[in-house]
């Protein structure tokens, strides 16, 4: 897994496509004039033959990817995910009512794509993938964990949503643990006063704040969720218990996203303290990612500043 | 196949007696076209989706599907006393093609434009599995206002996709009223020649003349349409060439006894 590191999150996201059509006949790649920015063009140089543009035509991208899978194909869609939920409704419709083997692939999610602004940054997709019956949904912090979760999808039986980035990660998963599991959290800091969980590309920002806060005197666990959805529940409780105090943290919106998931899921059995890092409103353009990052308030010493509030209302 | 549309039409103006709720008009103008695919036998009912070098319907308008019921049980596949059940809670017969829905080869379409993206990687994905099964695909008109539809055929022709048959039940009416009036069509046959398909024309309640295009359209080496002009209501004067969806129960009654 090695190489996988000095990759990009699209440059793995390209490797893994091309690793799984190798593994398997029977996965097929649709773009809409997006195999190029989303290196699903390393699928396109060893399975020619099985990868289709549809140029830039989003409906019908998710729609033929139905069709696709009516034939019996696994298809992986993959465009930005700022643009993929213009096909929502296709999602809706035309993949979860019959709960296809779609995969359809967001990239340039988040603030990846701070070059071109608010217009293709989504800070949505999580939410609106979320709220169908059949989807899973995972959001992989680096490229190690974008290369494992779209190798995983694979055996996923209904529709899957896979938030990826661009070029910005902080490698942190590699080393973390060795098999992707689809709706296994994973704890990258032990710590008893206060549970931070992540999803997507702000892990390493969480695992900075844990020392942070060790350095003033609070223990505070990080664990990550590469799987939005199935939640991985047993691991919520574990730690919103043994904690009493929860902070989640993504790059998404505050509403309807990872922390509303989890939100969802302490209220409704044994409430703690929470609450919830994230945007609520839409980026800008910027030089790069952590520019905004910065700008937006998702930082290490803001996690860590909320997290030491948590810990005194507990 | 005469007797076939008839005695279809009839079941159609059946479930409309009890079944308020369904679109009768839409169902009266595609009857002739699906007689012509199930009446030869290029779709049939009770093919497994999966057997090698079968065919598919696509009935991209779905909300016409009653017209499927019909067929099927003017062939012997559906019961009166089911039908009679159409659109009720626990019935199996439901309003748009649906998951669960019996005799429909490719379900969830209902919301336009969708069947035809469907239809298209459909064909897209027999070919690639080398099958020489054929994707029959049938629109409204209405439903081409969608920018979703042309994206779709634009793939059709650019893929060169001569195992997708798509017809065209150019009714001329849809939801606010006559189609040309909601929104221009433009040059249809234009539009889709200029993209490379084949473009027939036919009288879309002629069952022969469809069935002749078919058999034109399936020696060809590139996507064909067939633009069948048809009449929305047609067999029941009072809502023929309108939007009205409803009838009286005598009334339904009435045509639904009516001889073949």
């Amino acid at each position: 897994m090695l190489d996988i590191q000095s990759l990009t999150p699209r440059e793995a996201l390209g490797r893994a496509l091309a690793d799984l059509g190798d593994l398997r006949e029977d996965v097929v790649v649709v773009v809409a004039d997006t195999g190029e920015t989303t290196r699903a063009k390393f699928f396109a140089e060893r399975h020619p033959g099985r990868f289709f543009n549809v140029g830039i035509a989003e409906q019908a991208m998710v729609g033929i990817a139905a069709g696709l899978a009516l034939a019996g194909f696994m298809p992986y869609a993959l465009t930005f995910a700022a643009f993929l939920t213009r096909a929502w409704e296709q999602a809706r419709n035309s993949v979860d009512r019959m709960a296809l083997p779609v995969r359809l692939v967001g990239t340039h999610a988040g603030f990846a794509d701070a070059y071109d602004g608010p217009s293709h940054q989504a800070l949505e997709d999580i939410a609106l993938f979320r709220v169908l019956p059949n989807f899973t949904v995972l959001a992989p912090a680096d490229s190690c964990e974008v290369y494992r979760a779209v190798l995983a999808s694979a055996a996923v039986k209904g529709p899957v949503y896979i938030r990826v980035g661009r070029d910005f990660h902080i490698p942190t998963t590699c080393e973390l643990y060795g098999r992707f599991e689809v709706g296994k959290a994973y704890v990258a800091v032990e710590g008893g006063d206060v549970a931070i969980f992540t999803t997507g590309v702000v892990l390493p920002f969480a695992v900075e704040a844990a020392q942070i806060l060790r350095d003033r005197g609070i223990s505070a666990a990080v664990v990550h969720f590469p799987t939005v959805k199935p939640l991985d529940y047993a691991t919520v409780e574990k730690y919103a218990q043994a904690t009493g105090a929860v902070l989640t943290v993504e790059e998404h919106m505050v509403h309807g996203g990872f922390g509303s998931a989890v939100a969802e899921y302490i209220v409704q059995t044994r409430p703690v303290k929470m609450a919830i890092m994230g945007l609520k409103s839409y980026g800008r353009t910027a030089k790069s990612p952590a520019e905004l990052y910065t700008y937006f308030g998702l930082t290490p010493e803001n996690i860590a500043a909320r997290a030491e509030e948590l810990v005194k209302l507990r | 196949m005469a007797p076939l549309t008839c005695k279809a039409r009839r079941y159609i103006l059946l479930m409309a007696a009890y079944d308020p709720g369904m679109h009768l008009g839409s169902s009266l103008s595609v009857l002739e076209i699906l007689a012509a695919l199930y009446g030869t036998g290029r779709v049939k009912f009770n093919v497994a989706n999966g057997v090698k070098n079968r065919n598919y319907l696509v009935l991209s308008k779905g909300h016409a599907v009653h017209a499927i019921y019909a067929i099927a049980a003017a062939m012997g596949h559906l019961t009166i006393d089911e039908l009679r059940e159409t659109g009720s809670l626990g019935s199996r017969l439901q309003n748009h093609p649906e998951v669960d829905t019996p005799y429909v080869d490719v379900p969830n379409s209902g919301s336009l434009g969708q069947g035809i993206s469907l239809a298209v990687g459909l064909a897209l994905g027999l070919r690639l599995r080398g099958e020489e099964g054929r994707v029959y695909l049938v629109t409204g008109d209405g439903e081409l206002d969608e920018g979703q539809s042309w994206e779709s055929f634009a793939v059709a022709a650019h893929y060169g996709l001569n195992n997708l048959v798509t017809i065209v039940d150019l009714n001329d009416v849809q939801l606010d009223g006559h189609s040309h009036e909601v929104l221009k069509k433009g040059d249809l046959a234009g539009r889709f020649k200029s993209l490379g398909f084949e473009v027939l024309q036919v009288d879309g309640h002629d069952v022969g003349e469809v069935v002749e295009a078919l058999e034109k359209a399936e020696k060809s080496d590139r996507p064909v349409v067939i633009l069948a002009k048809t009449v929305r209501g047609r067999g029941v004067p009072s809502i023929e060439d309108t939007a009205k969806q409803r009838l009286p129960r005598d009334e339904a009654l009435s045509y639904a006894n009516g001889p073949c």
